[in-house]
């Protein structure tokens, strides 16, 4: 009997290994985002056609955020979208419902881009190229923490989780940004052009000879 | 912070569950299936994937509990669901669009709090989701400031098992409702023929598994009669003791048995887990959900406060011991004395007190489970012991605490006194209204008594409303209710045969309570008829007889 008990073990082992070796992530990127406008980017490359698969297994049934993805092929100086996906839990053991994730039987060499972010809006990618943007650019940003996000559970005030773990199989190398939310990046901007108004302004100070600036230069800036 | 109200609208006749946009290289042909499968074009019967029909609840000034539940037609683990609101039946001028999502962990129940709404508005909604779309709802958001009128529903204690919910069809047709109000009892624990056999409960055993108590919530769902009170009104509801099980208390219950039923906290547990998901409300406290007491507003007119009596800290039962003629009976004296033992616990008398004493509204209704005037088989002065009560489930085996609650309503120390408050109660399956007296058998106002041909000494006022089926008293020529009238002068009305529902019309100087009953509960029937009205002036804390209030004129359409 110990014996028989022993193989059985053994079998399963193997089978555990093997379904394990079938989804062995290449990659893993694991953080925390903030708000729910954040973004993840992870660029990859396939030097030649591959079974790809790229799925998050972080949602834990609800303790973390719902995410969405898109991947985006690398098109001239822009990326083309190729695929955009909500809910797939079924890429990869250890995902849940509201996980992301697609896998791809010879997808072709070439850049990628993978973009994941919480649910939000629908669609996520607001066309067909990544220089469109995204639908929620330009919603106030709000924290993940605080935020009630579309597939939450209400009775339980869950998704408030900011943490994130994406993984990449068959890729041959891959790279991560996190992309603060457009809202602070207009700030930064608005911020750079304060600093840069008043160069311009110390510029015209600095040039405007003795007696100081004109009129002019005053309502220029 | 909400979610976020400026939702773009749905792609239409596609499902979400995987947006494919663009086209794709030959090389992503082989895709991984679910992702192409399910895109469904092909439209759908309406309602299809919505057979538990939809609902809404505690309605405030600017957002509702909008819920429905998805059967998808072919299984599904997690499911996409879009919803619309409207200012129209028609659904034309859509106000607001949003998309949710639901899975088998909480048995694809759709629940979401829709934000941003205008005050004392009449909105309709409709969920899509599988590619078909569900009946069109229609709620009302509570007024703010001056408000001159409030008209509401009260039911209670619903058994599938007894009948036919008539009483909820006839609470539907009325469109002149801004709310309905349901104390408890929604749903039955029991099994087949162990209370009520004239519909067969699924599943046919006793609830007790989280399973149990789901298909239980479903097939209460999937009646006509309930889905259409639903449909058409918001909802506030709270649980009695049936939405677990009878008799229960904080720590147990009469029709629990503790190790062949699991344990109590387990079974409290699984029980609330549906009750959740299942009904239209908000969850006052995700981290302690039995704590479902809360509040709603309606401008200066009114504030509603709602009690939970059973799980979060109600003490044990004391058996009933003396025998009378009319059965076993209870004294006020012993462990019935004990000032520790609670209804409410300690947070939410403290709850309650601060929003009586605080309310700057006109009235103070109080929606709640079990009866708060005495009912005494034998009549006797407190300086006499205060006689023979009958039933020690109710506020009765509970006096210190409810003693507390008249010291509130009278004041005293550096509190005012509290008036205008109205108690609406269900529990017992039979239509009553009292005056509140700390002792009703003391015809001396003032010693603490109460004179029951003036209604001098009253301190408030209650309405208890009867069952939508389960079934009351046999008395059919009323010598029950003559008996205990007699015994109890503070009832000025008791009716003990008959299922209905309770009309309460609110206006700053007056509220009055109707009694509806409808004719039968063995079979679908239109029927129903005025029984009595009583009401209350403002500053009087005492009941008259009433007549029959007016409908309103034009209100809003109900929904088709």
């Amino acid at each position: 009997m110990q014996q028989h008990s022993l193989s059985r073990a053994l079998l399963g082992a193997t089978l555990v290994l093997a379904t394990a070796g079938a989804q062995a992530a290449d990659f893993q990127f694991t953080g925390d985002l903030v708000n729910n406008t954040d973004r993840i980017h992870i660029t990859f490359n396939l030097a030649s056609a591959s079974d790809v698969g790229l799925w998050t297994d972080s949602w834990n049934s609800g303790q973390n955020f719902d995410p969405v993805s898109a991947l985006w092929v690398k098109s001239g100086s822009d990326y083309a979208l190729l695929l955009e996906v909500d809910d797939d839990g079924s890429v990869a053991p250890g995902q849940g419902d509201f996980d992301t994730g697609m896998s791809f039987t010879g997808l072709a060499a070439g850049q990628y881009l993978y973009t994941v972010g919480p649910t939000f809006l629908e669609p996520f990618a607001s066309g067909q190229l990544l220089s469109q943007g995204f639908t929620q650019d330009g919603t106030a940003p709000m924290a993940i923490t605080l935020w009630n996000q579309p597939g939450y559970d209400i009775n339980n005030n869950d998704q408030k989780g900011t943490f994130y773990r994406i993984q990449l199989s068959g890729v041959d190398s891959a790279a991560v940004t996190v992309v603060p939310e457009p809202g602070s990046v207009a700030m930064m901007l608005a911020g750079l052009g304060l600093v840069g108004a008043a160069l311009r302004r110390r510029r015209r100070l600095s040039g405007g000879g003795p007696g100081g600036p004109g009129p002019a230069a005053d309502r220029a800036s | 912070m909400g979610r976020p109200i400026d939702v773009k609208p749905l792609p239409s006749g596609t499902n979400r569950r995987s947006f494919l946009k663009g086209s794709l290289p030959a090389a992503m042909a082989a895709a991984s299936a679910p992702m192409l499968l399910s895109v469904g074009s092909m439209a759908r019967a309406t309602g299809e994937a919505f057979q538990h029909g939809v609902a809404s609840g505690d309605p405030l000034a600017d957002r509702v509990i909008l819920w429905t539940r998805v059967t998808p037609p072919v299984a599904k683990a997690a499911v996409n669901v879009a919803y619309a609101v409207a200012t129209d039946p028609g659904m034309q001028t859509v106000v607001l669009r949003g998309n949710t999502k639901t899975n088998t962990n909480r048995d694809l129940t759709v629940k979401v709090d829709v934000l941003g709404l205008q005050p004392a508005t009449t909105y309709y909604y409709r969920f899509t989701a599988e590619g078909s779309t569900s009946p069109v709802g229609r709620t009302r958001t509570l007024p703010l400031g001056s408000v001159a009128s409030l008209r509401m529903a009260v039911v209670s204690c619903s058994n599938h098992a007894h009948g036919y919910f008539n009483a909820y069809r006839r609470v539907a047709e009325r469109a002149d409702l801004d709310l309905v109000v349901h104390l408890g009892d929604y749903l039955y624990e029991y099994g087949p023929n162990q209370y009520g056999s004239l519909r067969t409960p699924e599943p046919p055993n006793e609830m007790v598994t989280l399973s149990d108590y789901r298909k239980r919530h479903a097939q209460y769902k999937r009646d006509a009669d309930l889905q259409e009170v639903h449909r058409q009104h918001p909802m506030v509801a709270i649980w009695d003791d049936h939405e677990i099980t009878n008799d229960a208390w904080m720590n147990g219950a009469q029709n629990h048995t503790e190790g062949a039923e699991g344990t109590w906290s387990q079974r409290v547990n699984m029980g609330l887990q549906a009750y959740y998901e299942w009904m239209p409300i908000r969850v006052p406290n995700a981290a302690q959900k039995r704590n479902n007491q809360r509040a709603f507003q309606f401008g200066d007119l009114a504030d509603l406060v709602m009690l939970e009596q059973r799980l979060s800290a109600r003490s044990k039962q004391l058996p009933a011991t003396i025998p009378t003629p009319f059965g076993a009976g209870f004294v006020q004296f012993g462990e019935f004395a004990d000032p520790s033992r609670t209804l409410l616990g300690a947070e939410q008398e403290a709850w309650l007190a601060t929003r009586l004493r605080t309310s700057t509204a006109r009235w103070k209704l109080i929606g709640q489970g079990v009866m708060f005037a005495q009912i005494k088989l034998q009549g006797a002065p407190l300086a006499q012991g205060g006689g023979v009560f009958a039933n020690s489930d109710q506020w009765d085996g509970y006096q210190p605490a409810r003693d507390r609650i008249y010291n509130v309503l009278k004041g005293g120390g550096n509190q005012p006194r509290v008036d205008n408050c109205v108690v609406l109660t269900g529990d017992i399956h039979s239509s009553w209204a009292a005056d509140l007296s700390q002792d009703p058998n003391n015809p001396d106002p003032s010693t603490g008594g109460y004179d029951p041909q003036s209604g001098t000494g009253s301190h408030a006022v209650e309405f208890v409303g009867t069952s939508v089926t389960s079934p009351g008293l046999p008395d059919p020529n009323g010598s029950t209710a003559a008996l205990l009238r007699s015994i109890n002068p503070h009832f000025k009305f008791i009716e003990l045969t008959q299922r209905g529902y309770m009309l309460l019309d609110a206006t700053p100087q007056r509220v009055v309570c109707e009694w509806w009953h409808v004719d039968t509960v063995e079979s679908i029937s239109n029927g129903q008829s005025f029984a009595a009205a009583f009401e209350v002036r403002d500053g009087s804390n005492m009941l008259l007889e009433s007549v029959q209030t007016p409908e309103r004129s034009n209100p809003p359409a109900l929904a088709p």
